[in-house]
């Protein structure tokens, strides 16, 4: 190549070169302002509304619905970096000051920099259950800022990305927070409302129900169940009701917050369009499975009520514990009922309940038949003979009259696996009479 | 070779249009950055005045995600507790080593920061965490918000921790004879040191059952205790245990942190051990 070509090769280069080098650089706008303007927007428009609610800000904190309940928080943020606050971890619900932050993170976030009661939720050594060793209650103290809906204040925990939100606080809210404890005998229930606790779910139209399963005060957790489905639901105390979370959706609509009724012991939470939920009492059953099929078959199950451990079953109906104190108190005082326990197609082929009890009195044994009816998913135990110990065939005891008339009567039983246990690793079985008359008993299955 | 002449000419000025054409670009402002200092309370007032100033270390007792393990289960310390810990920690440890180390010690040689965590941090296994020291640059103290500054015992484990951390990083300064440690108790080192009691650690000439884990732990476990215990207390120690072989190791560990003082900072350890036993006393009855 000669060496004019050369230099008009390098002159084109160079005016190409040119030509780019001034071309728009400029990245497209997607926002009007550059990123450090919006942080710190965002840090101005988050402590502003920290600061804006007269009476500060509640926060029920669910720090994993899986297998805790929530934590009522109320906040009350001051200019000079301090936050008072009261929580319902446990019964000191006075008012303590500490300090707080907004700090950069991943993004902008609320950290409470110094101890209070928010912290207690993370105290490695002091965990509800076993299998939260070392991780307390799974708590944590620096909330990522997502923005406000709805004059609520949307964060989500640093650690889990579980969400919290702040609600404006009420001079009530305040004074009101020791009477979340009063709550808890109501939400813990009792069986006087009915045999049977179930949730309740109307969309309007149609109704879907659930067995709302016990509630531990430990985790404030529970579970509501159906034939196919066991889902956990975390429980937060209210004055005046409960909170739930994770919300039950129905119909598009988000129910979390429940009201108690203390006529018959519900809870309800009121959506609009004639949608509900509601946490009840009855004695009709919520769920009706097939689970009673297994026992009409080989090889042969068993099931026993033991008082030791079930006595206080909240699944025992209160006919149920009136029957058995019953029995207990026409026996003499050294005397108790030990088991009722039913066995199933033996191998023998035969099935009886046995009744068995401390003291030094002997087992009684009532021969019984099983029958089917498949139509309401109902096992009947049709009356045979009774027997002693010895093998011997005796009349009914007067004794066991009433509450042997309950698990033969002639409708039958509903039989039901439970979702959950009871003192036990056992699977738990209730069996309930099927006039639904309020009768329930719990028993262990042995297989 | 006309043609080259205005071609550089050409080049020239193409260049300096290139240089000059983007100079009218926006100059900065003013600093969008927050760079206020923030507000100083007393207890920050005291932190400056107390460790900032005299020994360039920062004291970080607010909640700081990036100086914690986010997967542990911690919580910052009560404000109200952070000021006892400190002093506590300032007359134990600081005051005994400038006044046998000389005023600028620790100073020349500390971690240049100090963190406080109010809670427990507990491991999974059971055990406990009751400090860290990273790269010799930073300590964390743990359970600070469970001190109590009468309980000798309570005072003397909390110590502990920054005893045993402080060795670690006088270790990284000058590094201790760990082939002639090594060679003390070679069988006894065990990762799971948890499993093991103290008493059984003792009988096989361990000073506790963390120095089982390996030799670095066994020599900061055998001079913090020696540092936290009063003369009285350690040959008490020392005359319960059984084995022979096991007192002679711990007599041999003792020996080889005493020449390590001496010779790597000309530090005279059981002054320095009797001094911090003055300053405990000291805290213990004010």
């Amino acid at each position: 190549m000669k060496m004019k070509n050369i230099y008009k090769y390098l002159i084109a280069g160079i005016l190409v070169l040119q030509l780019s080098a001034c071309s728009n650089t400029d990245a497209e706008q997607l926002f009007d302002e550059n990123p450090t303007t919006r942080l710190n927007n965002q840090k101005s428009e988050l402590n502003d509304a920290l600061l804006s609610s007269q009476f500060g800000w509640k926060a029920v904190y669910f720090t994993d619905n899986t297998v805790l309940g929530g934590y009522t928080h109320l906040f009350k943020f001051a200019q000079d970096g301090t936050v008072e606050m009261a929580s319902d971890f446990d019964t000191d619900t006075n008012i303590y000051k500490s300090e707080y932050a907004i700090q950069l993170g991943s993004t902008v976030s609320l950290v409470f920099t110094t101890a209070n009661r928010i912290h207690l939720l993370s105290e490695s050594d002091n965990y509800p259950i076993a299998s939260l060793r070392a991780k307390g209650y799974l708590g944590d103290f620096q909330f990522l800022y997502y923005g406000q809906e709805n004059g609520d204040i949307v964060f989500k925990a640093n650690r889990n990305k579980q969400e919290i939100r702040f609600v404006k606080a009420t001079a009530q809210d305040w004074a009101d927070l020791p009477k979340n404890f009063l709550m808890i005998p109501n939400i813990i229930g009792k069986n006087a409302f009915g045999a049977n606790r179930g949730l309740e779910i109307v969309d309007g139209t149609n109704k879907k129900t659930y067995d709302f399963n016990p509630f531990s005060t430990i985790t404030r957790s529970t579970s509501y169940s159906d034939a196919s489905a066991n889902n956990v639901l975390g429980i937060g105390y209210a004055p005046n009701g409960l909170v739930v979370s994770p919300a039950i959706v129905v119909g598009g609509q988000k129910l979390s917050n429940f009201v108690y009724n203390n006529t018959d012991g519900s809870f309800t939470a009121t959506g609009t369009n004639g949608i509900s939920a509601s946490i009840k009492y009855s004695n009709i059953p919520f769920v009706i499975t097939d689970d009673y099929k297994v026992m009409l078959k080989s090889p042969s199950t068993a099931y026993g009520y033991i008082a030791a451990n079930l006595a206080t079953a909240p699944t025992n109906s209160a006919l149920c514990n009136a029957l058995l104190n019953e029995i207990n108190n026409n026996l003499p005082s050294t005397q108790k009922v030990n088991r009722v326990q039913f066995t199933f197609n033996d191998a023998n082929g035969d099935s009886y309940i046995a009744y068995t009890f401390t003291g030094g009195k002997t087992t009684i044994y009532h021969n019984i038949t099983l029958k089917e009816d498949a139509a309401n998913k109902i096992l009947q135990l049709i009356s045979g003979t009774w027997e002693n110990n010895l093998g011997q065939t005796i009349p009914e005891p007067d004794l066991l009259k009433k509450i042997d008339a309950e698990l033969t009567n002639s409708k039958g039983l509903y039989a039901k696996k439970e979702a959950f246990t009871f003192n036990a690793s056992n699977k738990l079985y209730t069996f309930a009479n099927a006039n639904n008359n309020g009768f329930r008993l719990t028993t262990y299955a042995f297989q | 070779m006309k043609l080259l002449k205005y071609n550089k000419i050409l080049v020239l000025a193409l260049t300096s249009v290139l240089l000059f054409s983007c100079e009218h670009e926006e100059q900065p402002k003013e600093s969008q950055l927050d760079y206020t200092s923030p507000v100083q309370t007393n207890l920050d007032k005291w932190i400056t005045t107390n460790y900032l100033n005299p020994y360039n270390i920062n004291v970080q007792y607010k909640w700081n995600q990036n100086t914690v393990d986010n997967s542990r289960y911690l919580f910052p310390p009560t404000i109200d507790r952070v000021q006892p810990a400190l002093e506590i920690v300032q007359k134990i440890w600081l005051n005994s080593y400038a006044t046998i180390g000389g005023p600028d010690f620790v100073k020349k040689i500390s971690p240049r920061e100090i963190v406080l965590i109010g809670g427990v941090n507990l491991n999974s296994v059971g055990t406990r965490t009751l400090g860290l020291a990273e790269g010799g640059q930073r300590v964390t103290l743990f359970e600070t918000d469970y001190i109590e500054r009468t309980n000798r015992a309570n005072v003397t484990e909390f110590i502990h921790t920054i005893q045993h951390e402080y060795i670690h990083i006088l270790n990284q300064h000058k590094p201790f004879d760990e082939k002639a440690w090594g060679a003390i108790t070679p069988a006894g080192y065990a990762a799971d040191w948890y499993n093991y009691s103290i008493p059984v650690s003792n009988e096989i000439g361990f000073i506790t059952s963390y120095a089982r884990l390996n030799i670095n732990e066994d020599f900061a476990e055998t001079a913090a205790m020696i540092l936290i215990s009063t003369k009285a207390e350690y040959a008490t120690f020392l005359s319960k245990i059984k084995s022979p072989t096991a007192l002679a190791a711990l007599k041999a560990k003792e020996a080889l942190v005493v020449k390590y003082f001496k010779e790597a900072y000309e530090m005279d350890f059981y002054a320095l051990r009797d001094e911090a036993e003055k300053n405990t006393t000291a805290v213990i009855n004010n």
